[in-house]
Formats: structure tokens, sequence, C-alpha cells
């Protein structure tokens, strides 16, 4: 199981449209996406399809990508408390 | 039983649920062993019009430990692919079947056959075809025709064949689960009744099975052919599994796509083990374990329940098991490390002291032409638990040694008691409707749905 940093994931796990689609915190990943570590070319977004982000440990930040047959495990805690925004009401989503 | 429905998880997964392993010397082709795993417990031949398949969405395993230590050194992995000819129908074939490419034919299954060896994976066949189920004399009026066109030899040098087949696992569920009847014993039992003979409860019913056949110098971990049964090298250990992958995401037009890695959702070594010996609220756990780690239920082979439940059960019948209460060395013996050398004269099952359920095949040991159901227990070292064939009565053999019957290998001061080599369910191969095959994949043919059940 491979340990990411948050720059490292973003850079290697392009997040693509389908993706989002998956996760109910559009604006927020948005807003990740457009931060200056975000520099996901479009291309490979295109190849990686969507994917399922799990959140282990809401607590150490620690999530699961699942994308095709790997999972990836990264630690956050920043886009775990986006999400977090996003499921209180009046908030992201 | 022998896995069928026996963990709460899995038994609403049937697809993906393991219900019986075998290996064994094949018995008309003794330098071949034949390992097959089979899935999808009781099924009812009559239930369309979605009949029975596999999982598109399941990797099914066949796993080999071939140096003791209880981790698979081989690996055959089978993945399905359903395809529809006509989605204009609501029928299964909208005419009858007579070959395997048969246009009347609309759901059929393809596979794929790939095999790991020491982490390498090598696709040995694509786009296999697997077999119809057997539906009723309209559809399907010559059913062994395309089942034996699914038998299919590969040119890696196993001979294959995934698809439907009898139900060749007999026993007598109901009588058992009700507070551990057997039929033949029940005058004996708490609640007294007379005695009678066993029921089959799977005759007429289906599973689905995948089966392999090889020689045996593809198994050894270095290729050599065994023929001395006192080599460890003689020896394997097999399993079977299911695994789904990690997230299911339902999609609103029926759609669904699946991510992550693989995850283990059944396994099966020895008949019985996950059903009876495992305690009720660790059975999905133990589902979802390697062999490798079983030392962790190592307890519950030293003091399984059943010879508890038996001696409650029988009020008076097994007074010197009641009285026994040493560990069950003899058990973990034969579920966990193999029969080690000088238990028995001139034979051994055992490769290393790894703690692992698997079913262990000396290899080294031939096939009989005169077998007896009881395996070991009935004097035929080529019966369970020296790997597992089709007719052995794995039932009886493994009540029996909970019983008691087999705690003299071990501990030569116990007398068993004189029932412990009697009980049984009363039940034999002459139980099953379906006859098992001279040949491979040796399992019956399977029960058709109009004619079962019947009336």
């Amino acid at each position: 199981m491979k340990k990411l940093t948050r720059r490292s994931f973003l850079q290697q796990t392009p997040i693509s449209a389908a993706a989002v689609s998956l996760l109910p915190v559009v604006p927020a990943l948005a807003a990740v996406r457009h931060s200056p570590e975000a520099v996901a070319p479009q291309s490979s977004a295109k190849s990686t399809g969507s994917m399922v982000v799990h959140i282990n440990n809401v607590a150490t930040g620690e999530m699961t990508l699942l994308v095709g047959a790997r999972q990836i495990v990264l630690h956050d805690p920043r886009i775990i408390a986006c999400f977090i925004e996003a499921t209180r009401e009046g908030g992201w989503a | 039983m022998s896995s069928h429905r026996e963990a709460p998880e899995i038994s609403k997964d049937p697809v993906a649920d393991n219900t019986d392993v075998y290996a064994f010397v094949s018995p008309d082709n003794p330098n071949t062993v034949t390992l097959i795993a089979n899935y999808i417990p009781l099924e009812g031949p009559a239930g369309g019009p979605n009949f029975y398949e596999f999982g598109d969405d399941v990797l099914y395993e066949i796993h080999i430990d071939n140096d003791g230590d209880g981790i698979a050194d081989i690996t055959y992995q089978f993945r399905f692919q359903t395809t529809l000819q006509n989605p204009d129908t609501f029928l299964y074939n909208t005419g009858p079947i007579s070959s395997l490419t048969d246009p009347n034919w609309n759901k059929r299954q393809l596979y794929s056959v790939t095999r790991v060896k020491n982490g390498h994976e090598t696709v040995l066949a694509e786009n296999l075809a697997s077999p119809p189920c057997n539906i009723g004399p309209f559809s399907t009026p010559d059913y062994a025709t395309p089942a034996e066109d699914a038998i299919h030899v590969l040119p890696s040098g196993e001979t294959v064949f995934a698809g439907q087949r009898a139900e060749g696992f007999y026993v007598d569920l109901g009588a058992f689960f009700d507070l551990l009847d057997l039929r033949p014993f029940q005058n004996l039992h708490i609640n007294p009744m007379e005695a009678a003979p066993g029921v089959n409860a799977t005759n007429r019913l289906n599973v689905h099975t995948m089966a392999i056949q090889l020689p045996k110098s593809m198994l050894t971990h270095d290729g050599s052919n065994p023929t001395d049964p006192t080599d460890p090298r003689s020896v394997i250990g097999v399993y079977a599994s299911a695994s789904r992958q990690k997230a299911r995401i339902l999609g609103p037009n029926a759609d669904i796509d699946e991510y992550g890695p693989w995850v283990q959702v059944s396994r099966l070594g020895d008949p019985l083990f996950n059903e009876v010996i495992i305690p009720l609220g660790l059975k999905d756990f133990w589902n979802s374990q390697s062999p490798q780690g079983d030392k962790q239920f190592l307890k519950y082979v030293q003091n399984p329940e059943v010879p508890q439940r038996l001696v409650e059960l029988y009020p008076g019948v097994f007074p010197n098991l009641a009285a026994y209460s040493k560990p069950r060395a003899d058990l973990v013996a034969i579920l966990l490390t193999g029969l080690p050398a000088g238990v028995i004269a001139g034979f051994q099952n055992s490769a290393g002291q790894t703690l692992a359920d698997l079913v262990r095949l000396n290899m080294a040991i031939p096939p009989t032409t005169t077998p007896n159901i009881f395996g070991i227990l009935g004097g035929d070292l080529a019966g369970f638990p020296n790997g597992r064939r089709v007719i052995d009565d794995v039932f009886t053999i493994e009540v029996r040694a909970l019983a008691g019957a087999t705690i003299p290998l071990v501990d030569p001061s116990f007398t068993p008691d004189a029932a412990a080599d009697q009980v049984t369910d009363g039940l034999t191969p002459s139980d099953i409707s379906s006859p098992f095959l001279p040949n491979f994949p040796y399992l019956g043919v399977p029960y058709d749905g109009f004619d079962n059940p019947s009336s």
C-alpha cells in the first residue's frame, strides 16, 4: 500500500470530472484543483477514470483512494475538513 | 455444509459462497491431481428464468501451498464474463441448446484462467466457454454434449471445466441442525425418537464447479514427480477463495461500478471447518483471513464445541469423551498441520508445522480401485483427510473424529466410546440421484429444472 503526501497525491492522482461526480464536495475539490499544488495534466485525468474516496479516520486525516483495482492511502486533514464542511447544512454541497 | 451458507455475511452472497473443495489423485489418470472448488450453494434446478451463474464481479481462486508454510505458491484464478445474445427476450434460451455456440442460447458465460506462480502472473486461456445450466428436455435435450465440450485442454498442460454440476456433498442437514440429531441414532438423543434412515438434504440440487486437472509435477515446488509418500515434497495444501472489489457504487440506471483491490469474502479448505469449528461471532472474520494466520483459531480446534454438544445431547453415550479434558491434538493434526510421519504406518501428509486450514494431499499415495468412503478411518490412505475425493463421507468422518475416534492416534491412553466409531448421518453416495462420473470433472450431470422438483 503506497503512502503519499498531499503534494505527491495531487500530482500523481488526477481528479477527473467523473471522479468529482462521485463526491459531494465539488466546490471544495474545485478549490483544491485550482491551488498551486494541483497541477494534474488533463490527459492523465481521462485515463484514470472515476474513483472512490473513503475517509478512514477523520481525526488523523487518513483516507483511501480506490481507483481501478488499486488503493492509495494518504493523509490530509485539510481535504477532510473540506469534506466535513460540505456535509454541514448550508455548507459547500 | 460442508461450507454452504456457513457464515452470516457470505450466506447473503451465494455467488461468492465457496461450498466444497476437493483435491485427489485422479483415479483414471494417476499421474495427475484434480482440484475442484464449488460455489453457489443449494441451487434449485428450476430457478429460472435467471438460472444460476458465476459472478462477473467475483475473483475465484484455487490456491496451492507446496512448501508447508501455509502460503499459496501457485494460484489459479478464474474470471467470468457474461454475454447476452438477445436482450429482447425474457428467456434463457429461445430453442434447444445443442452446442456451446448454439444461437438459441441467449445468456452465456466465458471465462479466463490465470496462473500466479511465485508472484508471476500468466494468462493461460481466455474466452473459454462454460456449459449452459441444465434447463429441461426441451431446452437441453442432450445436456451431456455441450457439457463435455466445455472441458478444455490448455496448451500449458492443465485441463479445466467451469460450470453447473450436481451437488456431490451428501449430508442430512435438516437433522444435524436440529440439535445435532443423527437420525440413525436419534433413539439415543435427549429428545428420543425411533431411529430412522438419513435424508440427503442436498439431493437433486446443483452447484457451480471450477475443476482443474494437472500433472503432479506441476504442483511440487521443485517440479519433481512425487513417488515417495515419506517425502515432504509429495504433500500439497489446497484451499479456494472468492474475492470482491472493495467498493461498489450503484448508479441511477442499474449501472454498477466497482473499485479498489480484491478483498477475500469466502475461503474454504477442510470441510466443516468454518461451519462447526469456528463460532458464529468469528465466521465472517475467518472468511477474510488467509490460512497462514490460522494459529489465531487454534483454541477452537483444540477445544471444539461439537464434542461438548454430543455429550449433552446424547446422555450417557459418550462417557469417555465427556471425561477427556486435554486439548485435541488429533484434530489439530487432521485440520491444521496434517498428520506427521509415525502416526499411521506408511503415511504422512504434513509438509511443515505451520497451522493452516488446508486440504492436505500426499500425492505419492496412489488411488485405489476399491475406495472406502470413510477414507483413512476406513483404512483407505487415498481418502480424506488425505486430500478429499468426491465420494468421501466427510460428514461422518469428521463427526466420528470430533466424537473421539481419532484421539488414540496421538493419545494411546484414550479409549473411544463405542459410539464414536458408529455415529453417522446414515448416508452414502447412493443417496445422490445423479451419480459421480468416472472421469473429469467427476461430479455428476446437473439436475434439470423440468424434472426437479417433480410431483
